[in-house]
Formats: structure tokens, C-alpha cells, sequence
């Protein structure tokens, strides 16, 4: 098998999952359990891993809160922000039609709490137009939510002018940096942004955990989405699972270290890609992670490209939607046609990623791509 | 003298002196106003948290970050939430109105 799939999930770095095994029988402890050597053993454990992932994006460990992933994350800020606001004057929540679908859900859903969702149009290079963001912005708004690198094109936007504009209206800024945290240096501070998601297991940590930044200087307040025993501040009660915390922050420190190694080994690894691949292809949407390719075969069908390449893993768009008949949402709004998004495959190379794999992986396609389309 | 309203739990208003430099906490606790203060007001503690009359809140000097430290622990915090030791009476607050928030959690228990 060949992975090329590593904006759906990346694999777990072996050094993650040795550092999260005693956590699951012999260091079982419950890290809330302050009463007993096991429980505060388990709780120092999860703070050294709140420090790792602070550090990864220039944070205070006290900022950072952990949740079940990025999907939580981003819930808990788009409507948690929205929430503790709703007494005040304003409505508006903008975010980008390119945005994920839980980022995209979270805002629509606030319509049934008298907010004003507003989702604008990207450029054909996926890029928000910021004339666009300045107009939306003369209406009061609460909140902006821009991820800094989409999952299915790569596609890095600008969150240092974004920034600009949504602090200078007096609202706050979320941003999914689920796909850009460890692979492109992200600081909170430069440019300063208010509550940002993060996913462990797009950073080669384990499935089931990911952490919310929440600014604390000057500070943003959120209401928490579950009730329960005040944990993590009282924004996510719940047992901290210990065994991923301490993943996760590995994951972390794994990436703050070798961020820079790795992004250059991608770099060449898709250049490498794109000059064995041999076969006319366009590479949808402005320059962004290296590591994240979508790639438009004109005349070819995606699913068929995928169907002549059992061995290949790759995907049409992102994991949850591609199962899904309907064209990608995110090249829609960037204009493609419904052939063209049809037409149109993602290919994510990671740390993992060998040379070979990407010589396999580019014959493979190349001739799956000499292979007419059934009519 | 100063004058200030306790809005209780049960949507009583309470109209009390507040001399001035005493603190909202100490306001209360002078008048038998039902706010714990376990700390005694040395920011250790929420379990003065009071909810701040929206029209009162913009008037009030900001919070410091101590004190919003301590109010990320207070239960069913709010956008006018303060601590009521934090609030110290000066002619300008004569009228201040605050609620009392639904309960607090003692982290000391």
C-alpha cells in the first residue's frame, strides 16, 4: 500500500505511541485525581503535554484546552463565543464557503439562535478576497473563522491581513489550523488570533484528541458546549483521556523540532511527484503546504483514477465528504465545474512519505490516466 | 450615603447603603447579603462572582487578569461577571445594580 492520504489522517509517529503506552494500564491513574499519587502523576503527565502543544504555536500552557479534535474545537469556539455573547449587540458570524463542514455547520446552525451567519466567496485561487471581508465587516460582527490552511487544496490564507481587518472591527478571530499546525511555523501572537483548533491526529498523533487555544490576554470568553464537573476551566468537563494528552504532546514536540526537516523533504517529494507524474495535469488553487496536492486530470474521472489504483491510497476531497456523490464543496466555490471537481484528486505526502512511494505512486497514475474514461 | 441594589436569587431587589471604599463583597456581608467571600476578598476564590447590571458594568474599572483568572472558575460565568470584592464603592457607582449569579463552586471543597 502507498499512502497519500495525509490530510484525511496521518499516521501515528512510533515515538507518539511509545510515549502514550504506559499511560493506558501501568500509568492509569485519573489526572483529576488530586488526592493520590496516581492521579497527580497522570496530571503532571498531561500538563508536561499542555506545554508542548502551547509552545508549538506560541501560547501559555493556561490557554490551551483540550477536547476530542479539531470538530469539537471548532464547535466550541464558533458557538462558545457566539453564546457567552448573545446578550450583546452583535449578530454577524462570517466565515468562508471553502471553510470545513464543521466550521461551516457551526455557523449555519447559529441562524436558529439569532445570529447572522455570513459565508463569503473565495477567488478561483481559493483566496478570500479581502475587499470582500472589509465590506462584511461594516455590519457588527462577533466573530470571523478562517482556517489557515484548507484540508483539500492546501491553500494558505492570508490571517496576517485577515487579522488586521477583524480586530480593527472589534471582533474575534477563530482559525482551524488543523492542517497548518506543525508544518508551518503558526505563532498565536503574529499574527494574534483569539481562539485557534488543532487536531492531533493530522500531526501524527493519535485519533480522539485535539486542544482549542482560548486568548487569555485580553481575554475571550466561551460558554462550554457540555455541562459537567468543570474541568479544563469549565469549558470542556470530562475526564482528560491521559494516554492521548500525552500523544498529542508528543505529537507537538515531535513537529516544533523537526517542522522545518520535514516541510523540506515534502517540498521535494511533491516537486519530484509533479515531474515523474508525466501527464498534463493543473494544480487547483494558490500555492499553500507543500504537502497537499489537488490535482485536476483534465478528461480523466477521479473515482475511476482511484478504482484502476487499488494499491494507492488518495482521495477525491476531504475524508468526510468524499464519500459523498455530490462535487466537493470546496472546489465548487472555487469556481471548478462539476466535471472539473470530478476530475480532481487530492494527494497528501507526510513524514512518511519515501521517495519510492512517490515514484509508485506517480506511474500508477500516470498510467491510470492514459486509460479512457468510460463513456 | 452611597446606595446599591442586590438583585437575589429569587429576583429580589435589595436597596442597601455602600459607604464609600467598601467593596461590593464587604457591602454585602454588612447587610447579611447571602455572598460566600471564602477568601475574604485576597483573590483566591470565586464565590464572590456577581453579575454586574449591564448599564453598570462599562462604568466599572477593568478587570485585572487575576481576577479573570479566578473568574474562569466561576460557575455560570457571564459578559458582565465580577467579583465582588474586586468592586470597591466610590460616588460614581451610587445606584450600582448587580445580581447574584445561581451558585458558585468553592474550588476548597
Amino acid at each position: 500500500m502507498i499512502y497519500l492520504d495525509n490530510q484525511a489522517t496521518t499516521p501515528t509517529d512510533p515515538r507518539v505511541l511509545d510515549a502514550m503506552l504506559p499511560w493506558f494500564a501501568r500509568d492509569f491513574g485519573n489526572p483529576h485525581s488530586a488526592e493520590h499519587a496516581m492521579g497527580r502523576h497522570a496530571a503532571d503527565a498531561v500538563e508536561a503535554a499542555r506545554a508542548e502543544i502551547a509552545a508549538l504555536i506560541g501560547a501559555d500552557p493556561r490557554d490551551i484546552v483540550l477536547t476530542s479534535g479539531a470538530t469539537e474545537s471548532n464547535n466550541l469556539a464558533i458557538k462558545g463565543a457566539a453564546r457567552f455573547a448573545a446578550a450583546g449587540p452583535r449578530r454577524r458570524i462570517i466565515t468562508l464557503a471553502t471553510e470545513h463542514k464543521c466550521v461551516l455547520e457551526s455557523v449555519r446552525d447559529l441562524a436558529a439562535e439569532n445570529f447572522e451567519p455570513c459565508i463569503l466567496p473565495v477567488g478561483r485561487d481559493g483566496l478570500l478576497d479581502l475587499d470582500r471581508l472589509k465590506d462584511a465587516l461594516r455590519t457588527p460582527t462577533l466573530l470571523v473563522s478562517v482556517m489557515a490552511v484548507n484540508n483539500e487544496t492546501g491553500v494558505r490564507q492570508n490571517l496576517a491581513a485577515i487579522a488586521g481587518l477583524v480586530h480593527e472591527a472589534g471582533a474575534l478571530l477563530h482559525s482551524d489550523i488543523a492542517q497548518a499546525a506543525g508544518k508551518l511555523k503558526f505563532d498565536v501572537e503574529n499574527p494574534r488570533i483569539s481562539l485557534a483548533s488543532i487536531s492531533g491526529h493530522k500531526i501524527y498523533g493519535p485519533k480522539g484528541i485535539g486542544a482549542l487555544y482560548v486568548r487569555r490576554r485580553p481575554r475571550v470568553r466561551l460558554s462550554p458546549l457540555f455541562s459537567g464537573g468543570g474541568q479544563e476551566r469549565g469549558l470542556r468537563p470530562g475526564t482528560i483521556p491521559a494516554p492521548l494528552a500525552v500523544g498529542l504532546g508528543e505529537a507537538c514536540r515531535i513537529a516544533a523540532a523537526e517542522m522545518g526537516e520535514d516541510e523540506a523533504r515534502i517540498a521535494a517529494l511533491r516537486a519530484r511527484f509533479l515531474e515523474r507524474l508525466g501527464v498534463p495535469v493543473v494544480v487547483n488553487g494558490a500555492a499553500g503546504l507543500p504537502g497537499c496536492l489537488s490535482l485536476r486530470f483534465p478528461g480523466a474521472r477521479a473515482l475511476d483514477l482511484i478504482a484502476a489504483c487499488p494499491t494507492l491510497c488518495v482521495s477525491t476531497g476531504s475524508a468526510c465528504t468524499s464519500a459523498d456523490i455530490a462535487p466537493s464543496h470546496v472546489l465548487t466555490a472555487m469556481g471548478l465545474s462539476a466535471a472539473d471537481a470530478a476530475a480532481t484528486l487530492r494527494v497528501g505526502i507526510g513524514r512518511f512519505t519515501s521517495p519510492s512511494d512517490i515514484d509508485a505512486a506517480a506511474s500508477l497514475l500516470a498510467a491510470a490516466a492514459h486509460i479512457p474514461a468510460e463513456a | 450615603m452611597p446606595k446599591m441594589i442586590f438583585v437575589e436569587r429569587d429576583g429580589t431587589r435589595r436597596e442597601v447603603d455602600a459607604p464609600l471604599g467598601l467593596s461590593v463583597l464587604e457591602v454585602a456581608h454588612k447587610h447579611g447579603v447571602d455572598i460566600e467571600g471564602a477568601c475574604e476578598g485576597s483573590l483566591a476564590c470565586s464565590t464572590c462572582h456577581v453579575i454586574v447590571d449591564p448599564a453598570w458594568y462599562g462604568r466599572l474599572a477593568k478587570a485585572t487578569e487575576d481576577e479573570e483568572d479566578m473568574l474562569d472558575l466561576a460557575f455560570g460565568l457571564q459578559a458582565t461577571s465580577r467579583l465582588g470584592c474586586q468592586i470597591v464603592m466610590t460616588p460614581a457607582l451610587d445606584g450600582l445594580v448587580v445580581k447574584l449569579p445561581a451558585a458558585t463552586r468553592n474550588a476548597g471543597k
